[in-house]
């Protein structure tokens, strides 16, 4: 028996797997992937929110640990108070741009590979991720099936942190870092595209 | 190098999880094949509400040790089983999804910190989250349903589940320090999905 | 009607034995209840699961027969290639009961029409239920003997079939029915499944497993097909009851294991597993010659059949191996005054089913 070991990353992923799968064949199944699918994507489709994800990865990977850790455990649970702010319908101010300016102001710190104090990272990701949060509130109420939307949009966003930090792990290179730098810079430009979208100087 | 092809399966199975689902779409009757036993299981599944507090809780009860953890294999989908039973008595609760969803932020939070229980608050936390769980699944019997055969495939179904995530978040958690922090990760995620929905049901209550 | 609808048509059927037995949904239900309870069984500590269990071996057969079913009839008559002059030849009690054809068919009563593809697919009754809990639809073909399809309430979707050529829609109809009919016949066959289960507490896992598993595939592969094909005959019920004293053997086997002795199928479990897949091939024909199947797909239906049970199988033995670890990881094993608890439970729940058959 001890030769079938088997792997339990694989079966972990497995497990997973199964999971939404499952729901498909519901009868109330429609409404559950409906959700799932909408909220995969709504992360996806506003590229100021993908960029500004990628960014906190990155970021994460640069400062390294404790932050590494710290911001992937943190960052759920402060969106989801942002996102509560959403459903509740509070009007929060200046959504759009201030979303944008943190894809900037995170972008320029990966770019120039700052390293502030971990409470300084914090606030800066916190604050973005509350106004990220908000957004995604506001459409939670008009999912098909809200569970599944949060679900759909939460493994979205949870695959671009992964997408991030995989990228970020780069930095262990000396070639590695200037790409993650680049990307930072890259990711800077898009904020600053989207800003000025915002407050309506192009579109 | 174990590490890449293990992340790279756990990303294709995520992405397959989640590319199948816009696929099958297409919903139809579980209940005319393989009987209801069948039914009863897959009925679960078919609510992320459920299945998510479940992986939850089987994480959480790896995060206390084996020794701990498998006490939840027993418990777990007894109460499943009795929940289901109470279920023919018994009206639902009207603050079942209420509870619901609570045990969807409460697990996942108490993931997220990696929290170190005493066994009762485990065991307490499974209880109360298997008699709800087989309540709300037995309430979704109708007339026609064998309900021997649909609450055995609830149990089965919720014993093959928590015996599955438990023991493969075991056998995770061995080993590299990243790991511990994507199942916290994973928890602070199920708590976020937890507490906007529950903030949600608290402005518009949401059916089920 | 879409593909994954059509998987309803193999529902029920892979359970009842006799045709009369499917008109009863009690009969099917009787049989599926213990078989889901096999992995609880097996990995024991489920005091509640062994209770269900016992309740579910108990009750439910008394209640098998309670249903009495009647009768309607339609019989089409196929008077050019592809069209059909169907009659009732036994009114149905319910004037509503109205029979639903393939869509490349249109029904207007009395005439039906086929075209090339001929009457193939899936045949149901549209108003199946407490009046009238089961139809049959006779069908007179031009030239080759007369085919009965029955569709009851338990069993609520038929398949027509012919020989398929070189008719694409024809072979996927045919794979996609047998393949579900062979997966839904052995997930709802706990007498196999507790066999399965048997061997491999028995054979704990490794190469020897793959072995053994595989031997009892090549064995009751064979005996399938000999028996689908007429090649030999066993009456059913010393057959069932032969398939209960396997697993009460297995039964015993684990208990001699557990005592140290070196039993029959430890010494040999590819020869022991491939002697009752051979006796349990036997078993899994009963439920493909019931359909009446036609001769001209025969054959194919016996392949596609016998791939679906080999998916099933190989389902359970994953889903089976990976509890198995999951509980050695979770160090949830049986205390050693309990080990031999599964073994007994196998072994009297089989010795029930024993004395139930004989």
């Amino acid at each position: 028996m001890n030769r079938l070991v088997l792997n339990p990353a694989v079966v972990l992923a497995a497990l997973f797997a199964a999971i939404p799968l499952a729901p498909a064949f519901a009868h109330t199944g429609s409404g559950v992937s409906l959700g799932l699918e909408s909220g995969f994507l709504h992360p996806l489709t506003g590229p100021d929110h993908l960029v500004a994800m990628v960014a906190v990865g990155l970021w994460g990977a640069q400062l390294g640990n404790p932050a590494i850790w710290v911001l992937p455990i943190t960052f759920p649970l402060v969106m989801a108070v942002g996102g509560l702010l959403g459903v509740l319908g509070m009007p929060l101010p200046f959504v759009e741009p201030i979303i944008a300016v943190s894809g900037i102001a995170l972008g320029t710190m990966v770019a120039f590979s700052v390293r502030p104090p971990l409470w300084v990272a914090a606030t800066l990701v916190g604050v973005f991720a509350i106004f990220h949060g908000y957004a995604h509130g506001r459409e939670l109420p008009e999912a098909a099936d809200a569970i599944a939307f949060a679900v759909g949009f939460v493994i979205a966003t949870g695959l671009l942190h992964l997408t991030g930090i995989l990228i970020g792990v780069l930095v262990g290179y000396e070639a590695g870092a200037k790409v993650v730098r680049a990307c930072g810079a890259a990711i800077g430009c898009v904020g600053v595209y989207f800003l000025l979208g915002a407050v309506g100087v192009i579109g | 190098m174990m590490r890449g092809p293990r992340l790279l399966a756990t990303a294709a199975a995520l992405a397959c999880a989640v590319a199948f689902v816009p696929d099958t779409a297409h919903a139809h009757l579980v209940d005319t094949r393989l009987g209801d036993f069948y039914s009863g299981a897959l009925h679960p599944l078919t609510d992320l509400q459920q299945v998510l507090p479940w992986i939850a809780l089987a994480v959480l009860a790896a995060f206390q040790g084996a020794q701990r953890a498998r006490w939840i294999i027993l418990v777990f989908p007894l109460a499943l089983a009795i929940g289901g039973i109470a279920s023919l008595a018994v009206p639902l609760p009207s603050f079942g999804p209420l509870l619901g969803l609570v045990l969807v932020a409460v697990t996942g939070l108490a993931v997220a910190a990696a929290a170190r229980l005493p066994l009762g608050v485990l065991l307490a936390i499974a209880v109360v989250m298997g008699l709800l769980h087989g309540a709300q699944n037995g309430a979704a019997m109708v007339a026609t349903t064998d309900r021997l055969l649909f609450l055995s495939g609830m149990t089965a179904v919720g014993y093959g589940v928590i015996t599955l995530a438990t023991g493969s978040a075991i056998a995770f958690l061995h080993g590299a320090p990243w790991r511990p922090i994507a199942l916290r990760a994973g928890g602070s995620w199920v708590a976020a999905v937890g507490i906007m929905v529950l903030g949600l049901h608290l402005v518009r209550p949401v059916a089920g | 009607m879409s593909g994954r609808a059509f998987i309803a048509r193999a529902a029920t059927a892979g359970t009842s034995a006799k045709p009369d037995a499917a008109t009863s949904p009690a009969g099917g239900v009787r049989l599926g209840g213990r078989a889901l309870l096999a992995p609880f069984a097996a990995l024991g500590g489920l005091a509640a699961a062994l209770l269900c269990l016992v309740v579910g071996l108990l009750v439910p057969a008394t209640m098998a027969r309670a249903h009495e079913a009647t009768m309607a009839v339609i019989t089409l008559r196929e008077i050019a290639p592809g069209r059909f002059i169907g009659q009732w030849t036994m009114p149905p009690v319910d004037l509503s009961l109205q029979p639903i054809f393939p869509p490349h068919c249109t029904w207007e009563p009395p005439e039906l029409v086929c075209g090339a593809r001929g009457l193939t697919g899936q045949l149901s009754f549209m108003g199946l239920g407490s009046k009238q809990s089961v139809a049959t639809i006779r069908v007179i073909p031009h030239e080759g003997p007369m085919e009965v399809y029955t569709v009851s309430a338990a069993k609520p979707t038929v398949m027509a079939a012919r020989d398929p050529g070189t008719d694409l829609a024809v072979w996927r109809d045919l794979a996609e029915t047998y393949v579900n009919l062979g997966i839904d016949h052995i997930l709802r066959g706990i007498d196999h499944l507790l066999f399965v289960l048997g061997l491999i507490w028995l054979v704990k896992g490794g190469w020897k497993l793959v072995k053994t598993i595989t031997a009892f595939t090549v064995g009751h592969s064979i005996s399938l097909a000999a028996a689908t094909f007429g090649w030999v005959g066993v009456p059913e019920r010393p057959l069932n009851a032969a398939i209960a004293l396997s697993i009460v053997f297995v039964g015993v086997e684990i208990v001699k294991l557990q005592r140290g002795e070196v039993g029959l199928t430890a010494r040999y479990p590819w020869t022991v597993a491939f002697a009752f897949g051979l006796l349990h091939g036997l078993g899994f024909a009963t439920a493909l010659t019931t359909l009446g199947i036609p001769q001209a797909t025969l054959p194919i239906a016996l392949l596609f059949f016998n791939v679906g049970v080999e998916i099933g199988q190989l389902t359970f033995v994953a889903v089976v191996l990976a509890l198995l670890w999951a509980h050695r990881q979770a160090q949830a094993l049986l205390p050693r005054w309990g080990a031999a608890i599964p073994a007994y439970v196998i072994g009297s729940v089989a010795s029930y089913w024993f004395l139930l058959r004989i």
